[in-house]
Parts: C-alpha cells; sequence; structure tokens
C-alpha cells in the first residue's frame, strides 16, 4: 500500500530519517549519561566489578560543596570573576583585530594565518607548555625588557633624583602586561574567525549609502559595523563564557576532575551540576538583555 | 585606384577597432599633489574642509598604526613558536648560559632523537592518526546529515531536539564522563549481551570508545559541527530543492548530489576543526585510554615519562630549565603534523568560516 502523503509531511518524515542517526547516538552518549550523572549526584556512588554501588544521600552532595568543601566555593568565585573581567576584553579585542585584518593591505593572508593559529595549537597541552615554558626559562618576554633596562641611564638618572626601585615597578608592570597580552591574544582565535565572517556579511548597500553620506570611518563603525555584527557579540559572548567555563584547564574543572580521580563519583557529580547551574544561568541572563540590544536585519 | 581606397578604409577600419589608450596616469610630485589639495580646498565651505582635512591625515596615519599592530600582534603569536624551534635544538647544557637568548652556540638533534623515544613517536603518531583522521571523516559526515535534517526539515519535536543540540554545546564534557566510562568500561551490546553470555565487554584502551560516538554524530564538540552544518544548509536558496524535487530526486539524492557540493567550504572547515579537536583533546581520551596511545596523552605526561626512560628512573631531578629542551621539542614534534595541515590548507580554512553561513542566526 502506497501511502498518500503531501509533499510537506513526506519532507518532515525524511527529516526524522535525516536526524535518526544523532537521535539513537545521543539517547546513548549524552541524554542517558547526562540523566544518570544527575542522579549520580543525589548518591554516595562507589565504582564495584559489574556496576556502581549507590547509596543515597539526599542534598547532602550539594550541601557538602557549599557549605564545607572550603576550595569549591573560593575556585568558584575566582572562575566566575576571572570570566567576569576576561570576556569582555576578549569580544572588543576580537572585534577590533577582526576590524583590522578584514581592510585591504599587504600581507593580509599571512596576518589571518597567523591569528587564526590559536585556533590550531591552543585548546591542546601545547598551550600549557608553551605559557608555562616562558614562564620559568628566563628568556620570557619581561625578563628581556629588564635586561634591557638594567643597564639604562633613566634607572640611574632617577635614582640620582632620589626615585629608587622604578626599574622593578617598570618591569613588573611590563611583564604581566606582556603576559596578559599573550593570554589575550591566544585565546581570541574563534571569536576573530566569527566577527570577521559577520564583516563580511555586511550588505554593500550599506556601505555604500555610509559612502555617499560622507561618514568617517569612526562614525561608520558605530552606526553600520556594530549593528550589523550585534547578533555575532551574542554568539561570540556565549561562546567565550562557555569555553572559559569548560576549559579544563581551570580551577573548578580541576577540582571536579581530581575529586572523579578519588572515586568520589557523587561528590563530583553533584560539583559539575551545580556548576553548569550556573552557567547556565549566566548564559541565560546575557541571552536574554542581549536578545533586545541585537539589531536583526530582516 | 580601387586597391588603394580598400587599404585606405581598411586603415580607417583599424584605427577605430583598436582600443583608444588610456588616459596616462599623471604622476605628479608630492609637493604638487599638496598644492591641488589646497586648491581644491579652498573651493569648499569650512566645515567641509575640516572633514576632508581630517579624512587625509586618517588615511595617511592609519596604515602605519595599523602595520605596527598587526606586527605585533603576529608576533606575539609566533614568539612562543619561534622559541620552541629555538630551544628543541638547543644542547641541554646551553640552558644554564645566561648569554643565550635565542641563539645557540651548536645545534643538536639529540633532544628530538631522545623525545621521539621516549614518547615512541612513530607508533602513536600513527595510532593518533588512526583515531584522529578516521574519527573526524566519520564524524563531518554524521555532522552533516544531522545538521541537514534540523536545517531543511519541517517536522514535530524539531525544537525540542534542537534544543538538545543546544545542551550538547553547553554541557561540560566532565557531566557526563563517568556514565560514559561505565557504559564502555562494561559494554552491554543492544542490552542483551550480559543477559545470554553473562558478561561484559571492556572497551576501555579500544579505538570504539572514540569511533562509536562519532559514527553517531556525538563525537568531539559534536554539537557545535551539527550547528555549524544546520546554518550552512539553511542559508542555501530553497530554489535548489525544488528544483531537484521537479527533477525526481529524492530528498536523500538531493544532500548528496545537489546540497553536498554547494556546502563544500562548511565540510572543509567542519572536518578541519574536528581534525585539530579530535588531535589536541586530551581531557576525554584520559579516561577511555590508559597507555598514553595519542600524541596528546603522551605530550600531557611528557614530563613524568621523560625521567623514567632517559634515566631510567622515576625519581630524578633534572633541572626545570634544562627539562624545556625536551618538552619543547614534544611540543614541536606533535604539532608539526596539524601545522603542515594548516598551512597547506589555510586560505579554504579561513575563507570557508568566513562564508559557512554563520551569520544567518
Amino acid at each position: 500500500m502506497r501511502l498518500n502523503l503531501s509533499y510537506e509531511k513526506k519532507k518532515g518524515l525524511y527529516g526524522y530519517g535525516f536526524i535518526a542517526l544523532w537521535f539513537i547516538g545521543s539517547l546513548m552518549f549524552f541524554i542517558i549519561p547526562v540523566i544518570k550523572s544527575f542522579i549520580y549526584s543525589f548518591y554516595d556512588v562507589k565504582p564495584d566489578v559489574g556496576a556502581l554501588v549507590m547509596s543515597p544521600l539526599g542534598l547532602e552532595n550539594y550541601k557538602k560543596a557549599f557549605m564545607v568543601d572550603p576550595d569549591f566555593r573560593k575556585n568558584l568565585m575566582e572562575v566566575l570573576g576571572a570570566t567576569l573581567w576576561q570576556t569582555p576584553i576578549i569580544i572588543i579585542f576580537s572585534l577590533f583585530v577582526a576590524i583590522i585584518i578584514n581592510q585591504k593591505f599587504r600581507g593580509r593572508t599571512f596576518a589571518r594565518a597567523v591569528f587564526f593559529l590559536p585556533v590550531i595549537i591552543a585548546t591542546g597541552p601545547v598551550y600549557a607548555i608553551i605559557t608555562n615554558n616562558l614562564d620559568t626559562s628566563g628568556t620570557a618576554d619581561a625578563d628581556q625588557f629588564s635586561t634591557m633596562f638594567s643597564a639604562d641611564m633613566v634607572d640611574q638618572l632617577l635614582e640620582f633624583v632620589g626615585i629608587y626601585g622604578f626599574n622593578d615597578k617598570l618591569t613588573e608592570m611590563l611583564s604581566t602586561m606582556t603576559s596578559d597580552i599573550l593570554n589575550l591574544v591566544w585565546k581570541c582565535g574563534i571569536q576573530i574567525i566569527i566577527f570577521l565572517s559577520a564583516l563580511q556579511g555586511i550588505p554593500t548597500s550599506a556601505k555604500e549609502a555610509a559612502a555617499i553620506e560622507g561618514a568617517t570611518s569612526w562614525e561608520f563603525f558605530w552606526k553600520i559595523t556594530l549593528p550589523y555584527v550585534s547578533p555575532m557579540i551574542l554568539v561570540n559572548l556565549v561562546y567565550t563564557i562557555i569555553d572559559t567555563f569548560t576549559d579544563p584547564t581551570n580551577v573548578v574543572m580541576e577540582q571536579v576532575l581530581s575529586v572523579q580521580d578519588d572515586w568520589k563519583y557523587g561528590y563530583s557529580a553533584a560539583m559539575a551540576w551545580s556548576y553548569f547551574a550556573i552557567v547556565l544561568v549566566a548564559v541565560g541572563i546575557i541571552f536574554l538583555v542581549m536578545n533586545k540590544i541585537v539589531y536583526y536585519d530582516d | 585606384m580601387a586597391e588603394n581606397t580598400i587599404k585606405a578604409t581598411a586603415s580607417d577600419f583599424l584605427k577605430k577597432v583598436k582600443p583608444e589608450k588610456p588616459p596616462k596616469e599623471i604622476k605628479r610630485s608630492r609637493k604638487e599633489e599638496r598644492e591641488r589639495f589646497k586648491k581644491r580646498l579652498s573651493t569648499l565651505t569650512p566645515a567641509e574642509q575640516k572633514y576632508l582635512k581630517r579624512k587625509r591625515a586618517f588615511e595617511t596615519l592609519w596604515p602605519i598604526c595599523r602595520g605596527l599592530l598587526v606586527f605585533g600582534l603576529c608576533f606575539v603569536i609566533i614568539y612562543p613558536l619561534i622559541y620552541m624551534i629555538t630551544a628543541a635544538f638547543r644542547p641541554r647544557s646551553e640552558m644554564n648560559d645566561p648569554t643565550i637568548i635565542w641563539i645557540s652556540r651548536t645545534y643538536t638533534m639529540d633532544n628530538i632523537k631522545d623525545v621521539i623515544r621516549v614518547m615512541d613517536f612513530w607508533k602513536t603518531l600513527g595510532n593518533t592518526l588512526f583515531i584522529n583522521i578516521g574519527c573526524s571523516i566519520v564524524q563531518v559526515i554524521t555532522c552533516a546529515i544531522t545538521g541537514y535534517g534540523f536545517g531543511r526539515f519541517n517536522f514535530k519535536g524539531k525544537n525540542i531536539l534542537f534544543g538538545v543540540v543546544i545542551l550538547m554545546i553547553l554541557m561540560p564534557a566532565q557531566i557526563i564522563l563517568i556514565p560514559q566510562y561505565m557504559f564502555f568500561r562494561y559494554f552491554n551490546p543492544l542490552g542483551i549481551w550480559h543477559a545470554i553470555t553473562g558478561e561484559y565487554i571492556n572497551l576501555i584502551d579500544n579505538a570504539l570508545t572514540m569511533y562509536m560516538p562519532a559514527l553517531m554524530a556525538n563525537g568531539l564538540r559534536a554539537g557545535l559541527f551539527i550547528f555549524l552544518f544546520r546554518q550552512s544548509f539553511r542559508g542555501l536558496p530553497k530554489e535548489l530543492e525544488d528544483a531537484a524535487y521537479l527533477d525526481g530526486c529524492s530528498p536523500l539524492g538531493t544532500f548528496i548530489k545537489v546540497m553536498i557540493p554547494n556546502a563544500g567550504s562548511t565540510f572543509l572547515t567542519v572536518f578541519l576543526l574536528s581534525v585539530v579537536w579530535y588531535w589536541n583533546d586530551y581531557y576525554i581520551s584520559t579516561s577511555f585510554f590508559t597507555n598514553n596511545s595519542t600524541i596528546a596523552l603522551q605530550l600531557k605526561n611528557l614530563n613524568a615519562s621523560l625521567t623514567r626512560v632517559l634515566f631510567n628512573n622515576g625519581t630524578v631531578k633534572v633541572n626545570a630549565r634544562e627539562l624545556i629542551v625536551w618538552m619543547e621539542s614534544g611540543c614541536l614534534l606533535s604539532i608539526t603534523p596539524i601545522l603542515v595541515m594548516y598551512i597547506f590548507l589555510q586560505k579554504n580554512f579561513t575563507e570557508g568560516i568566513a562564508r559557512s553561513g554563520l551569520t544567518g542566526m
């Protein structure tokens, strides 16, 4: 028997066919594990042959995380604080870089290739080793500046006038600045790419209108670029937050993993879930607030 | 006589057809330029003068600033790589010489050789490539199919299911790691294997732990890839699909013959990102592999295995500064393959992302 369905309905059925594989997979590898780990967080879970031995604890795990464990709260505040001040800087910086490498100049292809290099390297263990080595090797950025300044006339002159320790302060300032810039640039790869694609999506008609009206670059940025890019600012905000929160090298994640290694599965699940809830609330608030500010073309 | 007239008309004709030379660009010296600019200014109102002057100043100054900025930032990014190269070929003893910062007195391949031995590099590389490239190809295909389903079809419950995809992007992997580990440690095919044989299958240290999720569009960061594919398929014109339908093409045929060729850049982008993330992943693989069988794992544990293999003794303390030469050689070895790939494909990569329809939110 041949089913007599309309074109649209038939298409709908094909849609189920296309996502069927993913659906089965996500049941096995995502939905069921998520539910399981949520259940774990209310139990004391110990590994045993063939299965996990579980004894119910109620909210004990959560209470322990927030009331008893001193590290968890401290780490949580640290990560939240770091995200709070890093995210705006990352967004502004990557928008700035994207605008620059969207312009035409000699060596643009090379510059683009270099700016996307962090995407290739920064997610792996290589990055940790690189930054660590630059700190311990003594050839790191700031120390080179300090050797340059140590024989400097300026310092001696200042000492003569009566200002001591100027060199040290300068070195310290330079060292924090350079290492911050290094970290910043290395974290912006994907964001720059997303902004670049948004910049290239600005319609030519808008650009021409601005040119005919005689807009300066400054006005062009505020009245053309920013509105057209604003949906991608939202995307980048969410991406940056998720990226910093789920980064395996941040302190909360490290703590969750170390607790897991101690076989305290229930406790680690409770920590991970409360952490995730906070992230979700933060992302939700940003989404609601930004969605009103963002300008959509259509 | 007749011949002459013909010749004459022919030459006239040629003259007419010959394109006129474009007017020569008049080269002016800087001084003349400035005078012309002043002349032009004098015919304008003060407000217009101010605007033109500002614009001119900006146009001359900006390229210089931009050049400096781009150079500086590029330097910051490349700096660790240059350092990596100089340190990797530097003899260990010279790390303690304060006069050497960049260029060492002698060069040596010893560090590289040591690290190749410690990391069991060639075998690990083969293993990593097997997992990495295979999973990436599989993942690209399955995510494309799923993304196409979400981007091009309307069916009941689509929004809820797509919510699951978004949740996949947002959810940290740590949350589901233990249940996943249990799933693979006590693998129970179809849920009946245990009932029949009374045994579980241990899949830990098996490449299947990576392949199975990838095969079902649930691999590393699969949510993001599905999202990317959905955006890019949604951006393609509906006429393509209608034309294919009128020509009697089934939805699957439309997908393979019409849509895939039009989304080539997205495929390349997702493949590259997938390769890179599988290559760099040590977080997921730590729990599924116990014997350092991928490059990222080897590199993560290089510090410990160095002293164990090189000195036959795990307790030997090597000076942190001297350790750097090996660590940097390890980094160099492990990023070279993806770096080579990136250099060959970077143009397609950057353009592919820019065109992959990310903007069509």
